[in-house]
């Protein structure tokens, strides 16, 4: 993955997140004009960045938001809830991407439909905004479902019409490719008329299409006066037949699914003869004889007869063209005799045959009425007023284009030279027409090195150089009407797709773009390193503070052993340097690694309103303290916890709006999430102001599981009660549903925030609400630690847990039943020998004056003596957790290597006691 | 040079682009019957084809490329 890749990914993350709170704040102030323009650029922004990246369905959705926040912007769609639903449907969509990109995942095929389901929701907003919103939503859905790629129309098929501007030779080609298994796909590409701000080339696009056999342009609508147009508005449509599989037109048009219509073309569609009728239909000999041949079985006889009429007709005819198509239909194996027999039987008539579902009408039309007898035609040239043309020019123009035609054919056909020689009489006929009969010699010249070439080329070369002009190989349609109103600018675009309404607003709006882009022009001030860099620069530190710890050594090594207590004074100065130095390093390096707490606070916007919509109930999230800032690791640890206990809160703790009336409380309950710093300790207290939880059946609960004995449960207070929802085995089922689930995984919750050294208490008052207080340390990274020895061995102790170091004299060790205790400041305090705990035989050291080096430390509520035999300093280490086989010695919290290179072992004391 | 304005006619060379639809547009107005050679043309922007259509303008010189040229007839008008 690369670079930009990466910061992508992570910008997209961060403004998602921003997008969400942007939703979620404006949902308490809707009117919010500041909100609402900090939202459209981040969802601004963010479509700009996905389009530096081959990612065209979120680029799509994005752009679809993007456009909705705008007209939101400007007033014209008002805020509503459903937008915020569907707003923050397309980022969870977003999302989904961002995760599959970074996991590197093949994108599922189905994600493009999904992206213009979501993209159209979007827009339907745009569309009918308000109230309307609701009900269309659910038909707009429904619609955009039938995904896969593009949206195909299922069932329907090309118009006739569109099918005949293909010419005769590609259709030819086309029903070839089909009968060797190709599927012919009829494409409409409608780019959206802001395409070429785009960038996009809608030709370029279209002209690359896999397997594209022939393709087409025409207007959406009439062309307003030069003045007046517009030419960066694209009103082209894109005509194409294709022998492609549907995938691979999705995959080539993936960016635009929307714009791309596929029709199912069958082969049969295709043969549709088209040409001059020339007097209508004289052929019943050929058609009998013909018949007589197929009813025959004389395939041979009847190939013959077509090829011999063939040479015999001009090429133009509406004949000829049948005939061809007949040729090119027995040439296929096995031959379609059924589709022969309707061929030759249309000759009767010279109306297309019907090939099923196509509307023959339209076909029949096309072959009477677009191209009429040439004189008709010349009658049809002279209505519209811009054609000045005269009948006779006219009459030439039209032969001259058939012959061109005519000679533009393949040279493979058995029956050139009658082609050929059919040309040739035509033309001189021409020449003695228009008085120019003093050519024929250099035509005929031409028709002698044309049959002795085989080869149509001479001819057509002189035919260029004697009728220069409109070198044409006009396709047949516009073929006898060339005069007619210069390209008769079909209206067949069908419903605008939605994208054109958008348009339409869009570019009223030229200066809004600018705006946009000046919008873009804010840089950032903020620098993004990846975590491992810091983590990095962490361990170097801390490192760097084990070496730095080992000067002292060196000074005293340097007095003791050498003997040079001057070196050793310089030696220390200059470690007070160092030190001071290295501390503020670390603390610098400890504020890169602090985070906001706002950073899972963030979520519970969304997932408080999601979770009070679902269950019906009202909630006013309050959140304090946001900017508090901990460790990365710390910050991040806390996520789950909260997120289960917000949770809990939202399910079993605020009432339903008309319980909470009944109590004679607000409707809606409030969920307060508070954060705030104590010396080195961040608190975070979650409190609700619902049910409460009922100490009774806590204590109750407790006592049956065997939590708790008897004399406890009466000895026990309300307060102590509430806290037994920690203890592990307390979350079963059957205390969910009598306790409504309060307690449910708080053992968990417990574990989680215990694993960074916090801790955790919950208070309760039955019938007034709930609130959990987490205290965390402020960074886990430099642990300071008092470090003791005990059996000649150095140990270190969490200085958080420490209370003090006493020296208590032997004689004031009491001895109750097997435990040893001492009375301290008037408090008893159990004494324990560390020794014992870790297993050693050795029995704590006492001093010269017979006293006992006793290490007072606070494990919960409770205060402990742990008897060792000596103290030293204290120290600050960077812990590792043991890891590995060693990582099951509970006993130990981890350890770290001290300045003089060795090991220091820190006890876990919760473990040990 | 994509485009060379003769008198009555213009000629487009290369792959014309985006950007020359404004200049071509600009060329044409009030020039009445104009006529367009394409032969040295490659490629041509559909927005060139939006102006050449709109502003009724003949070809007298199809592009020599042929796939080029077939999609081009399908719309423009050759000149007679």
């Amino acid at each position: 993955m690369n670079e930009l890749l990466e910061q992508f990914l992570s910008e997209s993350r961060e403004a998602l997140q921003g997008i969400a709170e942007r939703l979620m704040d404006l949902e308490s102030a809707p009117g919010d004009q500041e909100l609402m323009t900090q939202l459209f650029r981040l969802v601004h922004t963010l479509k700009g960045n996905s389009g530096l990246f081959d990612f065209p369905e979120m680029t799509r959705v994005l752009h679809a938001g993007e456009d909705l926040m705008d007209a939101v912007r400007n007033g014209r769609v008002h805020y509503s809830q459903t937008l915020a639903d569907r707003l923050l449907d397309a980022m969870d969509f977003v999302g989904m991407l961002c995760d599959g990109i970074e996991a590197e995942r093949p994108a599922p095929a189905t994600l493009s439909g999904e992206s213009v389901a979501l993209a159209h929701s979007l827009r339907e907003l745009l569309v009918d905004s308000g109230e309307g919103a609701e009900s269309s939503a659910v038909a707009g859905t429904a619609q955009a479902l039938p995904t896969g790629g593009a949206v195909p129309v299922p069932g329907s098929k090309p118009d006739a019409e569109l099918l005949l501007r293909v010419p005769e030779a590609v259709r030819m080609q086309a029903w070839k490719q089909a009968q060797e298994g190709a599927s012919l796909l009829w494409l409409r590409y409608q780019p959206s008329e802001e395409c070429f701000f785009q960038g996009e080339d809608p030709l370029h696009q279209a002209r690359l299409t896999p397997g594209l056999l022939w393709g087409g342009l025409s207007a959406r609508a009439a062309w307003p006066d030069l003045a007046e147009l517009d030419a960066y508005r694209c009103m082209l449509d894109f005509d194409m037949l294709v022998a492609s599989s549907r995938a691979d037109i999705a995959q080539h048009f993936r960016y635009v699914p929307e714009q791309i219509q596929m029709l199912e073309v069958s082969a049969l569609d295709l043969v549709v003869p088209l040409g001059d009728p020339n007097g209508g239909p004289v052929y019943e000999d050929f058609v009998s004889d013909a018949l007589g041949f197929l009813d025959a079985g004389d395939l041979v006889g009847l190939g013959r007869a077509v090829r011999s009429m063939l040479e015999l007709s001009s090429s133009a005819l509406w004949l000829s063209s049948d005939l061809r198509w007949i040729a090119l239909l027995m040439a296929a194996r096995p031959a379609d005799l059924a589709a022969v027999r309707s061929l030759i039987e249309a000759l009767r008539t010279l109306t297309a045959p019907r090939w099923g579902g196509v509307g023959p009408s339209s076909v029949a039309a096309v072959a009477t009425t677009t191209v009429p007898p040439l004189g008709q035609a010349t009658q049809a040239a002279a209505a519209p007023a811009a054609a000045p043309a005269s009948a006779t020019e006219q009459a030439l123009a039209n032969v001259l284009d058939v012959q061109r035609e005519v000679l533009a054919l393949p040279d493979d056909a058995a029956w050139l030279a009658g082609r050929i020689k059919a040309a040739i009489v035509c033309l001189s006929g021409c020449l003695q027409a228009c008085g120019r009969a003093h050519e024929e010699p250099a035509l005929r010249a031409a028709a002698a090195a044309a049959l002795l070439a085989g080869s149509a080329a001479p001819v057509a070369q002189w035919l260029a150089t004697a009728f220069p002009h409109g070198a044409s190989q006009l396709p047949p349609v516009p073929l006898a009407l060339p005069a007619l109103a210069p390209v008769a600018s079909v209206p067949i675009a069908p419903v605008p797709p939605p994208s054109e309404v958008l348009a339409a607003v869009d570019l009223h709006e030229p200066d809004a773009r600018m705006n946009r882009r000046a919008e873009d022009a804010n840089g950032a001030k903020t620098l993004k390193v990846d975590q491992l860099k810091v983590d990095r620069l962490m361990n170097l530190i801390g490192e760097m503070v084990v070496a730095k710890n080992a000067i002292p050594y060196l000074a005293t090594r340097a007095e003791d052993v050498f003997g040079v207590r001057d070196l050793s004074r310089e030696i220390k100065a200059q470690y007070a340097v160092i030190n001071r130095i290295s501390e503020e390093m670390q603390d610098a390096i400890m504020q890169v690694r602090m985070m906001p707490v706002s950073f899972v606070m963030q979520r519970f916007a969304r997932l408080v309103r999601d979770t009070s919509r679902k269950l019906g109930k009202e909630v006013n999230l309050v959140l304090e303290g946001q900017e508090t800032a901990a460790d990365k690791n710390i910050i991040e640890s806390l996520g789950d916890p909260l997120v289960h206990i917000v949770r809990n809160s939202l399910d079993h703790g605020l009432e339903l709006p008309q319980v909470r009336q009944a109590l004679g409380k607000p409707a809606a309950g409030t969920l307060r999430i508070a954060a705030r710093q104590e010396s080195d300790r961040v608190i975070i207290e979650i409190s609700d102001d619902g049910r409460g939880i009922d100490s009774d059946i806590i204590k109750n609960k407790a006592y049956l599981k065997g939590l708790i004995d008897e004399a406890t449960l009466e000895r026990i207070s309300d307060q102590e009660a509430i806290n037994l929802v920690f203890a592990a085995g307390f979350s079963t089922a059957e205390v969910v549903s009598d306790l409504s689930g309060r307690g449910v995984g708080m053992d968990v919750v417990r574990t989680a925030v215990e694993r960074v050294n916090g801790s955790i208490s919950l208070e309760s008052v039955k019938g007034q609400g709930t609130c959990i207080r987490l205290s965390l340390p402020l960074s886990m990274a430099v642990t300071n630690v008092m470090t003791i020895a005990s059996a000649g061995q150095l140990f270190g102790v969490p200085m958080d847990m420490v209370v003090e170091t006493v020296r208590v004299p032997q004689a004031s060790v009491r001895s109750i039943k097997q435990r040893q205790a001492t009375v301290l400041r008037g408090r008893i305090v159990p004494l324990v020998s560390l020794n014992a705990l870790l297993g050693l035989a050795a029995p704590p050291l006492s001093n010269d004056d017979a006293e006992l080096a006793a290490l007072v430390v606070r494990i919960g509520e409770e205060t402990v003596g742990l008897l060792v035999d000596d103290f030293h300093g204290t120290a600050d280490i960077i812990l590792k957790p043991l890891l590995g086989v060693l990582s099951s010695l509970r006993a130990y919290a981890g350890s770290a290597l001290m300045g003089d290179g060795s090991v220091l072992m820190v006890l876990n004391l919760k473990e040990l006691l | 040079m994509a485009m060379e304005f003769k008198k009555k006619r213009v000629l487009l060379n290369g792959a014309v682009g985006v950007e020359d639809a404004e200049k071509l547009l600009e060329w044409l107005q009030g020039k009445g019957a104009t006529q367009v050679d394409l032969a040295a043309c490659t490629h041509l922007h559909p927005s060139t084809i939006q102006v050449l259509l709109a502003a009724k303008t003949a070809v007298s010189a199809w592009p020599a490329d042929a796939d080029l040229a077939r999609w081009l007839q399908t719309v423009l008008p050759s000149i007679r």
